[in-house]
């Protein structure tokens, strides 16, 4: 039979969407680039799920886990602690709705979002990481996401994606050795970033001096969809028993967050029934304390941040008990056993 | 208005052609050709409109310019002519070197200026039939299109709005001819909807898409990577330094050939068809002949509008000076002179070679072809003077040559001319694994440049393949990338 020419041409886009689909929702992966984050998230959502009791989260982008540690703050506040932040590309919808099943009443979720989760667009949150690891992984959890998110997680990947699934499963195939660990340290049981000291981070002394980070404005924070997707969640939380808090990310401390947006941040967790953690320092540290972004104090600074923040903490949600310094584990150590039945192994390296 | 853009594929385009296959069943055509004219003005001032009344102004001028060229004999004619191209040029001079002539601060540019005055210009020439064998007319144009043979300029007004504004070619060429595209208006088959043409016109269009947005968009963001630190002022090493300069010349065939092809798709839609602008330059054996592929209608206008009546082949300067204009003729800027009086001395050198009778063996022309144009593109997308020699200096590998620590742990023969770093900084994403996946893209990219036919060379069955490879990915970048690149060409 001849084809017409109508015909051929729309033969040959069906069978390329066809074609793409078949090959990146069953095929095609990308071990290193998603798989690390992919195993970041499943780890900490194992962890959080094994935990009975109630229990802190930490949810971010990298400036969780790289600049608050749990494993400083569940012994000072007495109370478990998951820092389940993992990238800022990880799309904030999605990680609510992978925790929201997880979360209990009287559990604690601290937020200290980086500005960009607040501003990042709505097609920009669509065509995240967290995409394509829901095509090929996790269609449970895109199932439960609006229309427009699995329009988008349809089509995850353009064609530097496809060359590097096949890269990076060549590479995990030959048993390639990832250098990152070496470069940035890895991951505790608690989900936290250790080991990227001031002295691993020398390198990137020079970088930090010259970078002008690039703060987002009020306006912007007002109109966010990211702020959306946040205002969904603190609006969710208190029929749930959740109590939220929110906080500020990191920052260069002589490029602090104008406080226009500060205030602007503040206004949507109070504004949606959250409390809001007010640091004496505003979360600004000095250069020399960071890592290699602003986001990422070094471990370091983190330990130190991480007690501020537990002291402020305790103070915003009443508790009665004080802070308790003699219960602070030295970085690598395990600290007094609390509730956490089981601590889990995770991957130990920085998305690539 | 992008072609690349939801706006126009999923309104523009559809509403376009709609219009004017309804207009095209009312009497004589006149209002298919007032509906392209329409469209193609809601087009143009879609980015900025401005400038409409510029164009539009610009299009009276010269139908009446050619119609007194058209009707004054030999003296007057040329005479008329000379009027319409002065005032063409200072149109456009005003416009686009006032700021760099006269160190003023220079008007804003309007779009396409330089495309819809060259095409203005060429109706005047050919109204007065006043240009070379290649103008005037022999019978069959390039491309194999038919000519008509008669002169431009006894056209009616709509069927010469149409031609100067028609939204395919309006924005960044092809630079047509108007005794290749006026006869295809005039056509009484022009507005009758043919399932065949638009089915081939789409799919045209379509991979011209698919090249723009699969593969320059993706090259554009590892060259911008480089050019943007070099003008920042980094030391790129070697390896930064070249996959930045390949990366770009992929981005710009891509981009500008897309373009065409898109524009060509258009029209076919429209039962017009436009001449091939870019026949696989890349694979040239010589100078001479990379510039009868690559954008092949501005190449044909320099030679029949410029560098014939300057000489032609009796005077040496003369390929030298239309060169140097072709540099103008893309900005104002001393580096796109560069650019022209780069490719015009290799023109001189490789007819002075010619005159020697040596015969190189096909590759090395080859290899010295795209050498010579791929160090030509340094001055044309580097911000500045500065930053071409930052990025010449890296390419030389002044600054070193670093690779990353896990290649050079991979094949430790690599130590001996590389230097191990954590990451190359100006590489891609400047991540871990950024130099193989700019190394494997690179490799697509330059495979597809050099062992694949052009759009227009394949064969139905091998363009099904190609669409069937490209047009998911097409889908993607067009509906879910984050951000729209514009086409370079568009700032020409």
């Amino acid at each position: 039979m001849r084809l017409t020419p109508s015909i051929r041409l729309a033969a040959a886009c069906l069978l390329s969407v066809a074609v793409y689909f078949l090959a990146f929702a069953f095929v095609l992966d990308r071990p290193l680039a998603l798989g690390f984050p992919r195993a970041q998230i499943e780890a900490k959502l194992a962890l959080g799920a094994a935990i009975p009791g109630r229990k802190l989260v930490i949810l971010a982008g990298s400036n969780g886990p790289y600049s608050h540690r749990c494993e400083t703050i569940e012994p000072l506040l007495a109370i478990p602690c998951v820092n389940a932040g993992v990238a800022v590309g990880i799309g904030l919808d999605y990680l609510f709705a992978r925790w929201k099943p997880l979360l209990k009443p009287g559990d604690i979720v601290y937020l200290p979002l980086e500005e960009a989760q607040y501003v990042r667009g709505r097609a920009e949150t669509a065509v995240g990481p967290d995409a394509a690891i829901m095509l090929r992984h996790d269609w449970a959890t895109l199932r439960t996401l609006r229309a427009e998110r699995w329009e988008a997680a349809l089509f995850p990947q353009d064609l530097r994606g496809a060359v590097m699934s096949v890269i990076e499963s060549a590479l995990v195939a030959a048993r390639f050795h990832d250098p990152r660990a070496e470069a940035t340290g890895g991951m505790n049981a608690w989900g936290d970033h250790v080991g990227h000291t001031a002295t691993l981070g020398a390198g990137n002394r020079a970088m930090l001096a010259h970078l002008s980070p690039q703060h987002v404005t009020a306006a912007a924070i007002e109109a966010g969809y990211g702020t959306r997707i946040v205002a969904g969640f603190l609006d969710w939380a208190p029929g749930h028993g959740i109590v939220t808090v929110g906080g500020l990310p990191t920052a260069f401390a002589d490029a602090p967050m104008p406080p226009a947006t500060e205030a602007a941040i503040r206004t949507v967790f109070r504004r949606h029934g959250a409390r809001f953690l007010s640091l004496p320092n505003r979360a600004a540290y000095p250069r020399v304390d960071f890592f290699d972004t602003a986001e990422h104090l070094n471990e370091a600074a983190q330990i130190a941040h991480s007690k501020l923040v537990a002291a402020a903490l305790s103070a915003v949600l009443g508790r009665s008990a004080a802070v308790r310094h003699d219960l602070v584990a030295a970085p690598g150590q395990q600290p007094p056993a609390l509730h956490v039945t089981q601590r889990l192994t995770a991957p130990s390296s920085p998305a690539p | 208005m992008l072609f690349n853009s939801t706006t126009f594929i999923l309104g523009f385009l559809p509403i376009g052609l709609a219009g004017l296959f309804v207009c095209g069943r009312l009497e004589d055509g006149r209002w298919a050709l007032a509906w392209l004219v329409g469209a193609s003005l809601v087009f143009y001032g879609w980015w900025n409109p401005v400038h409409v009344p510029l164009l539009c102004g610009s299009i009276v001028v010269n139908h009446w310019l050619g119609r007194r060229i058209a009707s004054y004999p030999g003296t007057i004619a040329r005479r008329w002519l000379a009027v319409g191209v002065v005032l063409n040029l200072s149109l456009l001079g005003w416009f686009k070197y006032a700021g760099f002539l006269f160190g003023i601060d220079p008007p804003a540019l309007p779009l396409a200026i330089s495309f819809f005055t060259f095409q203005q210009i060429m109706y005047l020439a050919d109204s007065n039939g006043a240009t070379s064998n290649g103008a005037t007319g022999n019978g069959t144009a390039s491309n194999g299109i038919a000519r008509s043979g008669r002169n431009a300029g006894h056209d009616g007004f709509l069927p010469y709005a149409a031609f100067v504004s028609f939204f395919p070619h309006l924005i960044a060429g092809p630079i047509v001819r108007p005794r290749e595209i006026l006869p295809q208006l005039r056509a009484a088959g022009l507005a009758r909807p043919d399932p065949d043409a638009i089915a081939a016109g789409l799919e045209i269009f379509l991979l011209g898409l698919a090249k723009k947005l699969v593969l320059a968009d993706m090259f554009g963001r590892f060259a911008d990577t480089g050019f943007d630190a070099a003008a920042h002022g980094a030391a790129l090493t070697l390896f930064e330094a070249w996959y930045a300069l390949l990366a770009y010349a992929l981005q710009i065939y891509f981009d500008f050939s897309g373009y065409s092809d898109m524009a060509i798709g258009l029209a076919r839609m429209m039962n017009v068809r436009f001449p091939v602008n870019f026949a696989s330059p890349y694979q040239a054996r010589s100078i001479a002949e990379f510039w009868r592929r690559w954008h092949i209608t501005l190449g044909q206008f320099l030679r029949d509008y410029v560098y014939i009546p300057l000489g032609g082949n009796r005077r040496l300067p003369a390929l030298l000076v239309t060169m140097l204009l072709c540099g103008l003729w893309h900005g104002a800027a001393w580096r796109f002179v560069i650019w022209g009086g780069l490719h015009g001395l290799f023109l001189l050198v490789h007819r002075l070679w010619r005159r020697l009778g040596i015969t190189l063996p096909s590759p090395l022309c080859w290899l010295l072809t795209l050498l010579a144009v791929v160090l030509a593109w340094v001055p044309f997308r580097a911000d500045g003077l500065d930053a071409a020699w930052r990025m010449l200096r890296g390419l030389s590998g002044a600054n070193g040559v670093a690779l990353p620590r896990m290649i050079v742990d991979a094949l430790p023969w690599l130590g001996h001319v590389a230097v191990p770093v954590p990451l190359l900084p100006y590489l891609g994403d400047a991540r871990t694994l950024s130099f193989p996946e700019v190394t494997a893209c690179l490799g697509l990219g330059w495979f597809i440049v050099l062992a694949m036919p052009h759009v227009h060379e394949l064969q139905p069955r091998m363009r099904g393949v190609t669409l069937t490879a490209g047009f998911a990915f097409t889908i993607q970048a067009l509906f879910f990338a984050p951000h729209v690149a514009p086409f370079l060409y568009f700032q020409f």
